[in-house]
């Protein structure tokens, strides 16, 4: 996907190559002297085709295969499938599955808000608050281990619900972990808004306005820092959120603090929430019978990833192979916010307004089709597809 | 607004121990709920293959030589196995577990990584290529 | 006999390749403290030195449309300016071996002479991270330096000379430190940012602009540009350690007080974020400046005005 070609100007080029972006997608920035003039973003290194894959396997297996779009908000893109599929076949899951499903997506905000806090301390060049928060991370991820099985890629859903049970001990590991990082979180909320060199690079720098962000249609912490309040869980309660009920944290002020005070804010609000599931789980099954052909239909699912609204559309022919599954993540919206607010900053901000919307770009690359004034969509063969390759950059300078 | 807010974490690392643990020196014992190597109770399968059909990675391959008998001859491919555990939810025998142990796994070739379990002759004639080669997950498109 | 002794001193002791080995020690010490600030391992004993051979072993890559000259000498003009300094500061806790009045300014001058040589490195280059970052590193020079140098020449205020055996000799072991609190940081900040270490590492953020003014440096010239940092820290603590903290009698006391110095820099890199460029010179030409200038304006005073 490219937005459109830069003016020409002193460009630097923000990855795909780039040491500090740890994933692929690339920024050209033009430059005059340390002032942005201009920025274009280009993504679809880390495109999979995984809406194409989906269609070959069956709902079972593409279970694991929409987990493994994102490996920081993996198990919300497999609840948010599951949902789906169980909504389109019909399928009442157990509440106490449900609450699981909950339990285990807030854990994973918690530890993916606390990721960012030291991607984006990293991007800022303050090292140490990088080291500490992931050595502070390292306790939520051992106590996801405990519990599911596995640091990353919990797979603890099943279509019908969850594989595993909280049991007393993994409910001592969880609550031990905050009993450690609530602590440590309100000491990071002082630092982010107190250390006067941090807030140098984060107070006032890339001020998103209200009537800009829903312009733009930024979702997620991104949004709710400039005021926007869009939460799905508050909103659209799916699984057990209608039971457990929490307040949206917003701020005015739009800019990088807001936004770091805004996540951390969200994870103090994760650990009340987890400690009030853990509390109050309802007794029950763990899974309900799922059929093994899902009934014709197509559904709409939308969950709330770390990173913002998730949609997933789901259409099914009956069979036991999806007929359509299709992706939007909340870091392609987001994206388009960096671009419009790096102009007129400095080089060095733009790593970190990057950081700010919290991107993950291995969640980005769906295929978008972008409906242009002349004449519709058109199919193309793979020769057309390779010689256009070739003629669009013969002759762009590299 | 003031400077150095992470001295009161700063100071104190300086006389304590890193909190690193130096692989492979220091071995943490792996939590109860680890989902590592596969294992297969021969006994309990019946050779349905729901295992082989749910598995994402197409881990799993089932070959019956006699459902009667049950003699079947399961091989499991290390090298795809992506952990994930559908395949002992999908089993209504119980005969798959993942074991927590077992999850130091690399291997210089993929020869290791292929396990081919069943009766001691039956594996013998599977690794000699004396049986068909069918009974596979069904390739996606 | 003299020529011989001259050569000795600089080539093996305490210049030359002892240096190049306090260099090496003193980064690993740096590193490893830093990562003892952050609570992780840190590197091993012979990282430093395993990274030099490394570097050495490595082809150089040169550039296409560089000056191929300037390319292949500044490196070489960048180690031989930090390592020339060290002939007129205590290296050691030894005498100076050459001495003369004015040495001072021109130890401070070689110390630049790094810093300088990057910038041009890193102009000579077409690629457009060279170019900004050594806009950078040359915008830092311009900032940081005078504040600097006015810091180190405090003592020189009080002893009344700018030769350096001299102003050791007149504090006679008084630490100035507590006498001009002021002058003492902020020479010891200037040297970080001389080095560019965190919060003042902008010339080389990895994060923006891959490794600055060094981006398309490889292999040897690489390695000349890493240790020349290092001599350059090694020579800037030295400096400090023995215009402020009382001079620098033997080698136990120079170990002392120079790694003295460096827990104090690495506990300052640890604990400051990184500052953007025009906020490093933001803050060195208002508070830098002006610190200094009320020290020296305290000075004067003290000493019942300018002899």
């Amino acid at each position: 996907m490219v937005t459109r070609e830069p003016l020409e100007t002193f460009s630097v080029p923000i990855g795909p190559q780039h040491p500090a972006l740890k994933e692929p997608g690339h920024f050209l920035i033009s430059v005059d002297g340390e002032i942005v003039t201009d920025a274009v973003v280009r993504l679809g290194y880390a495109h999979r085709g995984i809406e194409k894959a989906a269609e070959g396997r069956n709902w079972v297996q593409n279970l694991y295969l929409v987990e493994r779009i994102c490996g920081i908000c993996s198990h919300i893109h497999a609840t948010a499938y599951s949902l789906g599929v169980e909504r389109l076949a019909g399928v009442e899951v157990p509440p106490r599955a449900q609450t699981i499903r909950v339990l285990v997506a807030e854990l994973e905000r918690i530890h993916s808000h606390l990721l960012w806090l030291g991607v984006a301390a990293h991007e800022a060049g303050f090292e140490t608050l990088f080291m500490y928060s992931w050595r502070d991370r390292e306790t939520i991820m051992d106590a996801l281990e405990g519990f599911t099985g596995n640091r990353v890629n919990y797979s603890v859903n099943l279509l019908g619900g969850v594989k595993v049970d909280v049991g007393g001990e993994q409910r001592t590991d969880i609550l031990r972990a905050l009993d450690h990082l609530e602590p440590r979180t309100h000491h990071y909320m002082n630092v982010v808004t107190t250390d006067a060199l941090f807030l140098q690079r984060t107070r006032g720098i890339g001020v998103m306005t209200r009537s800009q962000a829903e312009l733009m249609g930024a979702v997620g912490p991104t949004a709710r820092a400039s005021g926007v309040p869009r939460d799905v869980r508050v909103e659209a309660p799916y699984a057990a959120y209608g039971s457990y009920p929490l307040s949206m944290i917003l701020d005015k002020r739009g800019d990088l603090e807001a936004r770091f005070v805004v996540r951390l804010n969200e994870l103090l609000e994760c650990y009340r929430l987890v400690r009030e599931i853990l509390d109050t789980l309802p007794p029950g099954e763990l899974q309900a019978k799922m059929p093994r052909r899902v009934p014709e239909g197509e559904t709409v699912s939308r969950v709330e990833a770390p990173r913002g609204e998730l949609f997933y559309f789901i259409k099914s022919n009956g069979t036991d192979k999806p007929e359509r599954l299709k992706v939007r993540t909340p870091t392609v919206f987001n994206l388009m916010s960096v671009v419009k607010l790096a102009i007129g900053h400095q080089l060095a901000d733009v790593p970190m307004i990057l950081a700010g919307i919290d991107p993950c770009f291995s969640c980005n690359d769906r295929a978008i089709l972008v409906q242009q004034s002349r004449g519709g969509p058109s199919l193309w063969t793979w020769e057309q597809l390779r010689r256009h390759g070739i003629e669009v950059y013969h002759g762009r300078r590299p | 607004m003031k400077f150095g807010s992470m001295f009161s974490d700063v100071l104190p690392s300086l006389f304590a121990s890193p909190m690193t643990e130096l692989y492979p020196f220091e071995r943490r014992e792996p939590p109860a709920r680890l989902r590592a190597l596969l294992q297969w109770d021969r006994e309990q399968c019946t050779g349905c293959g729901l295992c082989v059909m749910d598995c994402p990675a197409q881990a799993l391959e089932i070959l019956t030589l006699d459902r009667k008998a049950k003699r079947f001859v399961l091989t499991f491919h290390l090298d795809r196995c992506t952990f994930c555990s559908q395949c002992t939810y999908s089993c209504r025998q119980d005969s798959l577990r993942l074991s927590n142990q077992g999850w130091e796994l690399a291997a210089l070739s993929r020869e290791p990584l292929t396990f081919v379990w069943g009766e001691a002759e039956d594996v013998r004639r599977a690794l000699a290529g004396e049986l068909p080669a069918e009974g596979g997950a069904p390739q996606a498109t | 006999m003299d020529v011989a002794l001259d050569l000795l001193a600089m080539l093996i002791f305490p210049a030359g390749l002892t240096l190049l080995l306090l260099g090496l020690i003193y980064e690993w010490v740096d590193r490893k403290l830093l990562a003892q600030f952050q609570n992780r391992v840190g590197p091993r004993w012979f990282q430093p030195l395993a990274d030099v051979v490394k570097l050495l072993a490595k082809e150089e890559v040169l550039p296409h449309g560089v000056n191929r000259w300037l390319f292949i000498g500044l490196p070489v003009v960048g180690l031989a300016g930090p390592l020339t300094a060290a002939l007129y500061i205590p290296m050691a806790g030894l005498q100076p071996s050459n001495s003369f009045t004015g040495d001072l300014i021109v130890a401070v001058y070689l110390l630049s002479l790094l810093t300088l040589t990057m910038g041009l490195a890193g102009s000579n280059a077409i690629g457009r991270f060279s170019i900004i970052g050594a806009t950078r590193t040359l915008t830092q020079l311009f900032s940081y330096e005078a504040p600097f140098l006015l810091a180190l020449l405090g003592p020189a205020l009080v002893a009344g000379s700018w030769q350096i055996s001299e102003i050791i000799g007149s504090a006679g072991g008084r630490w100035l430190l507590l006498t001009q609190p002021v002058g003492f940081v902020v020479a010891l900040i200037g040297l970080m940012g001389k080095l560019e270490l965190p919060p003042f590492d902008a010339p080389e953020a990895e994060t923006e602009i891959v490794a600055g003014a060094l981006t398309e440096y490889s292999g040897r010239g690489l390695a000349l540009f890493r240790i020349g940092r290092n001599v350059a820290m090694v020579v800037g603590l030295t400096l400090i350690a023995a215009l402020y903290m009382g001079g620098i009698a033997n080698p136990l006391a120079f170990v002392a007080k120079t790694l003295g110095l460096l827990v104090i820099v690495a506990a300052l890199q640890a604990v400051l974020a990184r500052l953007r460029i025009d906020q490093t010179v933001g803050l060195w030409w208002r508070y830098g400046a002006l610190l200094v200038l009320l020290q020296w304006a305290v000075i004067i005073v003290a000493r019942g005005g300018v002899s």
